[in-house]
């Protein structure tokens, strides 16, 4: 297999190992196509310390004569250090490192070598359908179809084959419409609100450009989806002056008039280098534990993550609030359609809607919003915070979501069926994973790549009985009333979780929530049975 | 009786209070001497009944004939009265500023308070010094209790009981407490039983700019320590302070005079400029601007989280020195009243498992605050809103505050080795404050002997310590431990505590939904629990009375 050519030296013996709440220990290191396997024979645990190398964001090395050390920034924030005698063994290690943790070919990466016994390759691949999903609201079938118009994905590439759109709208306007809009992202229907018969919509920037082009076809879409009532909102995720901006480079925004009946905001979200560069500021502020709190509360402010969250947040409440307290429809859209307006349009419907506030249903909000409505994961999550590469489509506008669905899950403890562990394991497994989900950057790649045929998909894995006890919030109790945030900068708190999972004080709030979790698995079921048993 | 020369309009129909995150209510105002009360007609609305003595300043507005009272609380809480009538108004806002600034000790609330509840135990007899010497006796016979203070001749601030080596007289404790600042002489804070290593307390020695010395001082501190053993002082100031203070006439302990202790200084800052940091604190917490950036840059310029860092990273500078250093301890600032006790008490919480329990926090608070004779009146008669409008010398500070706020810091870190919860330490701030106990009243042990506080009022430990109560109090996560924990004072460790400081801007309906479904699981886990033990017993029973089933 090819991957050997990367490995010069597989294995090391006396390799010390320090990583974050453990002793350094020594023991045998091991290079493989895809993981780092360190091992201690003499050790008091038998299970060696696995490390997916697509999980190293950045390698430093720090050669000397007889020995060399080597450290390894992790996607998931983690920073371990091996220390290995020989320079030789340490620099063959490091390249081969650096070159298989970069590997670039879809169909090399592990998730098509992983093969758990408790999975099989015939169960169903994904959540749910964009079919299934339609066929589950009943109460749309009137004014709303399933179009299978991208069934070839020729009419937009990275959308999936099917789309739910006004049932008047035939899928030659759709076609139409898709010409007007960037990447073919034609406005799609996302959420349905049942209370006021209203909707969330989302589609990519209309391409106008300089001469103010207009397309009756997307005009009439839109007419659609308000038809009867008297407005409609499309929130732009860019600055009004950006709209303006991106008219030059062909794209823009819907002009009040041709587009009557609807109301436009903008409320600019960041995305993109912004995003990605905050995100390196925030990570390398937690990493800093010297010891004054003005320079942590200033690095902190400094790297305006918390302002992103709060942005996201107060847009997403925009949103909910045009839907549920106006009665009005939403479309929303920023440029290309892939990120801010995904971040808005997800969050709008944990505010509103309790079916995705549940386990299932918030991994098939996830599936729907993100995964099949062609979120580039593997460009944007290509490397994290410590990566030296230069960075081109980095952005971790999926980390963001996971931040501000953890605020909401701290404002609200009983609403969310899920815990603050599935964040985190989404938050890493995003980077870097056995799963084939997060592969890829749109389904059409997923289909051409075989992800659906040859790997496994994280989000059945979650719903499995043993995770989903994990994964559950043992407080949950369902509302139906929306969740309306506070974004008063006070209510909003760094994801220590994340932020700082590897410092010391996470150890104490780690043990907590052991207790937590045995005390509620305890309660409700083996003493539940225990009662039946020795009742009966 | 004299409040009512204050009353001038004692009642107000149709005023209409407003509060946040509460729907408004109408109804009737009513002053008491200690109360300010409201009533509204329509029933199951609820009242508001606040104390004179929590009322930290008041403003008003006017619009035409409608006036408008803000009430700030020292529990920080801001409430909003909007009252008809503009004499009325008036007479009310004055009536308010008199009663809630009462000169008198014997005319506060809890000399008039008659418990509603049954006294099972009376707090003031909970925490004697005897009892507590009884514990180390128990532990260590190197040490008696002297009663030199007995009539607080010695030492105004401090007890009639201390604590001293064995081998030190009380002429030579005379002596030495001449040599300290206002009579606090090193006595006994802490006993750590692991090692038998102890920790001491002082107030600065009085050197001055000459350079004196004290041999009785000298032969006091030494008795503590064990042969070719050295101990450690902490100086909570730094040294360019301490060195100021010799010319004041003030000083610490030289190399020379003292060579078997190693000085280290920290730099705890003093009350004015902690009283400061509180009131930007609560302002940048009240400030409802929706900016990101503001907020952080408020909160940074508060220094609220510097000083907890500092007091925090002190206490464990101590701990260690006790416990991995094994060496003795005496720790002192100044006069020895604030920083002293929060470097001492939470050491004491590091590394001694008693004082995280209920009772044991009780005792702490008795031992090194009330006892210790920290001024809690002096500290506590204004909070955040205090704005220094009153002429008199200004000595409010947040010093038990913030030591509560470093302990909620330890307590979030070690959500298992506590057995109070949050509640215990908001409640302490409240009454510390503003309260119908007697507990906080007074600045020291002599003034408290001198009002006759355990025979004219109720103590707080008295309420505190009936059942229901310490229920509600308690910890349910709690699992004793009884290992040193020790905190991170990284700053991205330290929160902002928003049980206090922002308690009254958000909406905790959710937060206390969830904190009430968590009990409810832990109590019914141990429901099933005791249902299964008495099945199984049931079960074990049957068998034994039934040869015939081990036949079969």
């Amino acid at each position: 297999m090819e991957f050997s050519e990367h490995i010069k030296t597989a294995n090391v013996e006396d390799v010390v190992l320090r990583r974050p709440f453990y002793q350094p220990t020594k023991g045998t290191l091991c290079v493989t196509g895809h993981h780092l396997i360190f091992s201690n024979r003499g050790g008091d645990s038998a299970r060696p310390f696995l490390l997916l190398l697509r999980n190293i964001d950045a390698i430093e090395k720090r050669p000397s004569v007889s020995s060399g050390t080597i450290t390894l920034k992790c996607k998931d924030l983690c920073v371990l250090q091996l220390d290995i005698p020989g320079m030789e063994e340490c620099l063959n290690i490091a390249s081969s490192i650096e070159s298989l943790s970069s590997l670039e070919t879809v169909s090399e990466m592990y998730p098509f070598f992983y093969r758990p016994p408790f999975l099989s390759l015939q169960d169903q691949w994904g959540l749910s359908s964009t079919e299934q999903h339609y066929a589950q609201m009943k109460e749309i079938h009137d004014g709303w179809r399933v179009s299978q118009v991208n069934r070839d994905y020729s009419v937009s590439p990275s959308y999936p084959p099917a789309v739910i759109v006004p049932h008047s709208i035939d899928d030659e306007t759709l076609v139409k419409a898709a010409r007007f809009r960037q990447g073919g992202r034609f406005p799609v229907l996302c959420y349905y609100h049942r209370e006021t018969g209203t909707v969330i919509m989302r589609s990519s920037q209309p391409l106008s450009g300089a001469n103010r082009k207009r397309c009756r076809e997307d005009e009439l879409l839109l007419q659609a989806v308000i038809d009867g009532s008297e407005l409609g909102y499309i929130i732009d995720t860019r600055s009004s002056q950006q709209a303006q901006q991106a008219r030059m480079t062909g794209g823009g925004f819907e002009s009040k008039s041709c587009y009557r009946g609807w109301k436009r905001l903008h409320r600019q979200l960041e995305k993109g280098k912004v995003l990605q560069e905050s995100l390196i500021k925030l990570v390398e502020a937690c990493g800093d534990q010297s010891h004054s709190v003005d320079r942590w509360l200033s690095k902190l402010e400094n790297s305006k993550w918390l302002s992103h969250v709060q942005t996201a947040l107060s847009t997403a409440g925009l949103v909910a609030e045009c839907v549920e307290r106006d009665g009005h429809s939403v479309l929303v859209h920023g440029s290309e359609g892939t990120d801010t307006s995904l971040l808005v349009s997800s969050l709008a419907q944990l505010i509103l809607d309790p079916d995705s506030r549940t386990l299932a249903g918030f991994l098939g909000l996830l599936e729907r919003e993100w995964v099949q409505a062609g979120h580039p994961f593997q460009q944007r999550c290509a490397h994290s915070a410590y990566s030296h590469v230069r960075l081109r489509h980095e952005a971790p506008v999926f980390v963001l979501l996971l931040d501000c669905v953890w605020q909401l899950a701290r404002q609200f403890p009983l609403a969310m069926g899920f815990s603050e562990p599935l964040l985190l394991r989404l938050a890493k497994e995003v980077y870097a994973s056995d799963y084939g989900t997060f592969l890829c950057n749109s389904d059409q790649e997923r289909c051409v790549t075989g992800v659906k045929e040859r790997t496994h998909c994280l989000f059945q894995s979650l719903l499995r009985a043993n995770e989903r006890q994990h994964y559950s919030n043992p407080l949950y109790e369902r509302t139906e009333l929306a969740i309306w945030p506070s974004i008063q900068p006070p209510s909003l708190q760094l994801w220590k979780g994340l932020f700082l999972q590897w410092t010391d004080d996470a150890l104490h709030l780690v043990e907590a929530q052991k207790v937590i979790q045995n005390l509620v698995s305890q309660c409700h079921r083996p003493l539940n049975e225990k009662v039946e048993n020795t009742d009966g | 009786m004299e409040f009512a020369e204050l009353i001038k309009t004692p009642r107000v129909d149709g005023v209409v209070l407003r509060r946040p995150f509460q729907p408004t209510v109408e109804g009737t105002l009513c002053l008491t001497g200690h109360h300010l009360i409201l009533s509204s007609r329509q029933d199951n609305t609820e009242e508001l009944w606040l104390l004179h003595a929590n009322i930290d300043c008041i403003e008003k507005r006017f619009v035409g004939t409608l006036g408008t009272i803000i009430v700030k609380c020292k529990d920080l809480r801001v409430i909003q009265l909007d009252i008809p009538g503009m004499e009325e108004c008036l007479n009310i806002a004055s009536s308010i500023e008199a009663l809630s600034t009462l000169d008198s000790v014997s005319l506060m609330y809890p000399f008039f308070y008659r418990p509603m509840f049954e006294v099972i135990e009376d707090g003031w007899n909970s925490f004697l010094p005897e009892d507590s010497f009884k514990d180390l006796e128990s532990m260590t016979d190197e040490w008696r209790l002297s009663d030199v203070n007995q009539d607080y001749c010695v030492c105004a601030s401090y007890p009639p009981l201390v604590a001293v080596p064995k081998d030190v007289d009380d002429d030579t404790l005379r002596k030495a407490a001449a040599f300290r600042h206002a009579g606090r002489f090193p006595v006994l804070s802490y006993y750590h039983k692991k090692n038998g290593m102890v920790m001491m307390r002082s107030g600065q020695p009085l050197t001055g700019t000459n350079g004196r010395r004290c041999k009785e001082d000298e032969k006091l501190i030494n008795a503590t320590l064990r042969a070719g053993k050295r101990g450690y002082i902490i100086d909570t100031r730094t040294i360019a302070v301490a060195q100021q203070a010799k010319a004041r006439g003030g000083g610490f302990e030289s190399e020379a005079n003292y060579p078997q202790w190693r000085r280290i200084h920290k730099a705890i800052e003093r009350s004015s400029v902690l009283q400061e940091s509180l009131i930007k604190l609560v302002e940048a917490c009240n400030d409802q601007s929706h900016n990101m950036d503001r907020w952080l840059s408020k909160l940074e310029a508060s220094n609220w989280q510097t000083h907890v860092k500092e007091i925090l990273t002190t206490a464990c500078l101590a701990a260690q020195c006790i416990d991995r250093e094994g060496a003795s301890v005496l720790v002192h600032g100044t006069e020895g009243t604030d920083s002293t006790l929060q470097v001492t008490s939470l050491a004491q919480i590091i590394l001694d498992p008693t004082c995280r329990t209920i009772r044991g926090f009780q005792a702490l608070v008795e031992r090194e605050w009330l006892q210790a004779g920290h001024p809690f009146q002096q500290r506590c008669v204004q909070s955040a809103y205090g704005n220094g409008s009153s002429v008199k010398v200004r000595c409010e500070a947040p010093v038990f505050l913030l030591f509560l706020d470093c302990v909620w810091q330890i307590l979030r870190q070690f959500p298992c080795s506590f057995q109070f919860s949050e509640h215990f330490l908001v409640l302490l701030f409240e009454h510390a404050y503003a309260s119908q106990f007697g507990t906080f009243l007074g600045n020291s042990a002599a003034e408290r002997a001198k009002l006759k506080l355990s025979q004219k009022t109720v103590s707080l430990w008295s309420w505190v310590n009936r059942p229901q109560e310490a229920q509600r109090l308690s910890n349910p996560l709690y699992e004793a431990n009884s290992l040193v924990i020790w905190p991170s004072v990284a700053p991205q460790s330290l929160l902002l505590w928003e049980g206090v400081f922002l308690r009254w801007n958000r909406s905790s309906r959710c937060l206390d939904e969830a904190y009430e479904e968590m009990v409810h699981i832990i109590e019914y886990n141990k429901e099933l629990q005791n249902k299964v033990n008495s099945l199984r017993r049931q079960l074990a029973e049957l068998e034994t009375d039934d040869p015939l089933q081990h036949t079969e």
